[in-house]
């Protein structure tokens, strides 16, 4: 290495899963000192890579070196802790009935004789926080922090150890923009000031531009190149990760919006805990615009689309569907009444993940006199080719339509999903976090459909947690916070950070 | 209450609607052979022949033609009761009150069989219609409570297993009881010629098993073919994405309940008509928990199951007819069947121990 020193190489590492080459001879060296962004698709191997780093899998071939030190056969997290490595993985394994103290020293809580010294604890994540510069009251429990902040534990708890290599999986998918701006924040103090190296592990290119030094794009299991941030752009990077060039054209195209399709007045419900989740919510969406729903996770999304779709009874309020008052009526009989929808959770109700694709891509279908005799005998042959159709037409890559559709890539299924809903040629269109864990080939795709479903004249109703995606696709967007609008806004007359401020709780119209 | 406990246990491990894969039915085969041979140690244990002693088993289920006979008769009973439990259980619900349902379906084929003045063909159709009627309303009352009030439908239809029988065993001894000599606990004994008739001389198969055979193909093509079949399998699979997908999930399950009792009430039916030509309180013992542990093994696939019913009626016949003829006693059959029982409950557990392990060996091998 000539301008740094180098701190990790991976030499030819292959990772072998059953009928899955997850790693295929990947050399990498990460310099001390820098912020090194992995980048690729879902199943690029990107997550793999880091596990074996950090010892929760062993390579099937290949060489790992941590500060040209050799790990063994017996590499372990612990045994990577010890030469300095940590790992924050994507979902937080925080206690949450513990203070903030507690949940850093977990497992190595400073005693007094056979009990938890309180005070020693505070001091010393106290001191830990003023290190590193992340700030964090150690007396909170954990359960009423904000994500941000229980991020910023995770990150205290990897750093307990004194690692010098910190690798985090997807650390911004559950942020606020305003909470992303602050890890970045604190990422670049732990470099400067300590002479860290951060491996970041992303799939949004923007944030690869912002804050990485240097950034290593890897496309089925095959490290594809290795380019200094500051000489590369999204677009190549992005066409790498694919393997070929991106479009990002604008899919848009302005045109008036028609009559109200989708109408939600002072909606009321409970979640799943019953505790309010929404406290009035309205909004309506015309014929042939996208509104996009923003908010933090957890503010009330899940329970709005829930009750649009008849799959949970609102409390109160009104839900009108081309004209009709469908409040607490069936899944089935808002169907009828003009609905499709797109459930945010794939795996437990957007499919069954044990039955086939054709099974899956029926639903919905199955009284049609196309694919049923009398209301009786399904006529599975007409099922299976229409099926084999639908998987052309929405490029579902499959070996055959009897296979089960859990054994699908994510975006497959995904694509079964949006195949099977969009082909119903339903007025309204309600759509929940339809590209999440889904690569960037079906993002696009998905994104394209969506659109020409509004250009042909469709309600679009758009929940999502990704700000790229609403941006990119809604005509008007809402802010949702705590289970209350907070705004609404032209889409093309706001910015990302104005939207932030009225995810959390900032209203667009104070009362005097 | 054997056969109770272990159906209860399996119920825990084995989970609806699975595909008969092909390695399942290969480590079924497994399992099989594997009973067998630890059967064949005990009777070593035992000071038997173990050859001669499986000759014999062999020979008593389809030896002759009555054996013949008598292994088809417990197959339709086996077979029907197993698929009434792949109907509920296909569309999610476990009903564990099949033995109630299908006493409650005696009881009303054996009255109207003996009270209903008409000809002869119209005394079965009626008594069957009858059974039928009385075994789904009886699943219809813990299928409501489930749909309903979400009461756990699994307690309820057990309980509901004591009170048909007490209750039958009432009506037996009670106001229903026979005037006939020699007749200890019994209903009157109902019309002669409704009555199915022997096609094997002195076996227990009779015309019943055309019945049988036309219920199962109904059941079959239900499950298999048709669209509510289709409905109640992802309702079983995943029940929201059945009710977010517009499918009834409420009013399906309770109708494959009803149906699930109705097929119970059936096995009563042809049992009376069969077999005791009147009702006797023991029309059945436990019938149902032994067709529930076959449609347990088999995954509920309704091929698999009928296969299966005659793979352990032969079992059964072929192992009292090996008591009598090679001394080794019957219960040896009950451990063959504990034993494939046994394994094919481990057998995902077990499966998934093997691949790990094979895994783990080639990893060695590489690195």
């Amino acid at each position: 290495m000539s301008e740094a020193t180098e701190i990790i190489r991976f030499e030819r590492v292959s990772k072998q899963y059953p009928g899955v080459l997850a790693n295929d001879c990947v050399s990498l060296s990460v310099r001390q000192g820098e912020v090194f962004a992995l980048v690729g698709e879902n199943g690029a191997g990107k997550s793999t890579l880091m596990n074996l780093l950090y010892g929760l899998q062993a390579p099937t071939s290949g060489e790992i070196f941590i500060k040209g030190r050799k790990t063994g056969p017996q590499h372990s997290p612990q045994a990577a802790m010890r030469m300095g490595v940590s790992m924050v993985h994507q979902h937080f394994k925080l206690v949450p009935g513990f203070t903030v103290a507690q949940n850093v020293l977990l497992g190595m809580e400073p005693r007094r004789g056979p009990f938890y010294d309180q005070r020693r604890a505070q001091e010393r994540v106290r001191e830990l926080s003023e290190e590193y510069g992340l700030k964090v009251n150690p007396s909170d429990v954990a359960r009423d922090l904000s994500v941000g902040l229980q991020q910023r534990v995770e990150i205290l708890k990897a750093l307990r150890t004194g690692a010098d290599v910190l690798v985090l999986d997807e650390p911004t998918a559950v942020l606020t923009p305003q909470e992303t701006e602050e890890l970045f924040e604190v990422i670049r103090r732990v470099v400067a000031r300590r002479g860290m190296t951060v491996i970041l592990i992303t799939h949004k290119l923007p944030e690869v531009m912002r804050v990485s030094d240097r950034v290593g794009v890897m496309r089925r299991g095959r490290l594809e190149r290795v380019l200094e941030t500051a000489q590369t752009s999204e677009r190549e990077i992005a066409s790498l990760m694919v393997g070929r060039e991106v479009l990002f054209d604008e899919l848009r195209t302005a045109q008036p919006a028609g009559e109200t399709v989708l109408e939600v007045s002072s909606l009321r419900a409970y979640n799943d805990r019953m505790l309010p989740a929404l406290r009035g919510v309205s909004l309506s969406v015309r014929a042939g615009e996208i509104v996009g729903v923003c908010g933090v996770e957890g503010n009330g999304q899940t329970e709005l689309a829930e009750c649009v779709a008849g799959m949970r009874a609102p409390s109160g309020g009104q839900v009108r569907l081309s004209g009709r008052d469908v409040t607490g009526q069936s899944p089935r009989a808002i169907r009828r009444a003009g609905l499709s929808y797109i459930p945010e959770d794939r795996m437990s109700m957007g499919m069954d993940a044990k039955a086939s694709v054709w099974e899956n891509l029926l639903l919905g279908k199955q009284r049609d006199g196309a694919f049923c005799l009398g209301g009786i005998h399904l006529r599975r042959g007409r099922v299976r080719r229409y099926a084999k159709e639908l998987s052309r037409a929405y490029d579902i890559r499959l070996s055959d339509v009897d296979e089960p559709a859990g054994a699908l890539s994510g975006g497959n299924m995904q694509k079964v999903v949006v195949a099977r809903e969009f082909s119903f040629d339903s007025p309204a269109l309600l759509v929940c976090q339809p590209t999440r864990g889904v690569d960037i080939g079906a993002t696009e795709f998905i994104h394209r459909h969506i659109l020409q479903k509004r250009n042909q004249g469709c309600a679009v109703l758009l929940i999502s947690a990704d700000l790229d995606e609403l941006f990119r696709l809604s005509d008007r967007l809402v802010t949702l916070f705590e289970g209350e609008v907070t705004g609404c806004f032209d889409a093309g007359s706001i910015s990302r950070e104005e939207i932030g401020y009225y995810m959390t709780g900032n209203r667009e119209v104070k009362a005097p | 209450m054997t056969g109770f406990w272990q159906a209860l246990r399996a119920l825990a491990r084995l989970k609806p609607n699975q595909r008969l894969t092909r390695d399942y039915l290969a480590s079924l085969a497994l399992a099989v052979l594997l009973a067998f041979a630890v059967g064949a140690a005990v009777m070593l244990l035992c000071g038997h022949d173990p050859l001669a002693s499986y000759a014999a088993l062999f020979d008593g289920a389809l030896g002759r033609p009555r054996a013949i006979g008598n292994t088809l008769a417990k197959t339709v009973t086996l077979c029907l009761t197993g698929l009434a439990m792949s109907l509920a259980a296909k569309a999610g619900v476990f009903n564990v009150g099949g033995e109630g349902q299908l006493y409650l379906g005696a009881m009303a084929a054996a009255v109207v069989g003996a009270r209903l003045d008409a000809s002869a063909w119209v005394v079965t159709l009626a008594s069957l219609a009858a059974a039928m009627l009385a075994g789904g309303l009886y699943a219809f009352l813990p299928g409501v409570m489930k749909v309903r009030w979400k009461v756990d439908e699994v307690i309820t239809t057990i309980m509901l297993n004591s009170v048909a029988i007490y209750f039958c065993s009432y009506l037996a001894n009670g106001p229903l009881k026979t005037a006939e000599r020699g007749i200890a606990t019994g209903t009157d004994s109902i019309l002669p010629q409704a009555a199915f008739s022997s096609l094997i001389p002195l076996s227990n198969l009779t015309t019943a098993v055309f019945y049988a055979a036309a219920a199962a193909l109904v059941i079959w093509y239900l499950m298999s073919r048709s669209r509510v079949g289709f409905e109640m399998k992802l309702t079983g699979e995943n029940d929201r994405f059945a009710r977010y997908g517009g499918i009834s999930t409420g009013r399906l399950m309770l109708w494959a309940m009803v149906m699930s009792g109705a097929v119970c009430g059936l096995v009563g039916m042809l049992e009376i008509f069969g077999l005791h030509k009147r009702f006797l309180t023991t029309v059945s013992s436990e019938f149902y928990f032994d067709g529930m542990l076959v449609a347990m093994i088999m995954r509920y696939q309704p091929l698999g199951v009928i296969l299966m019913s005659f793979f352990f009626a032969a079992l059964d016949i072929g192992g009292k007819s090996m008591e009598l003829s090679a001394g080794v006693s019957s219960e040896l059959i009950l451990i063959v069947q504990s034993i494939i029982i046994f394994f094919m409950a481990a057998e995902g557990g077990v499966r998934k121990a093997l691949g790990e392990r094979a895994l783990r060996r080639a990893g060695r091998r590489r690195a």
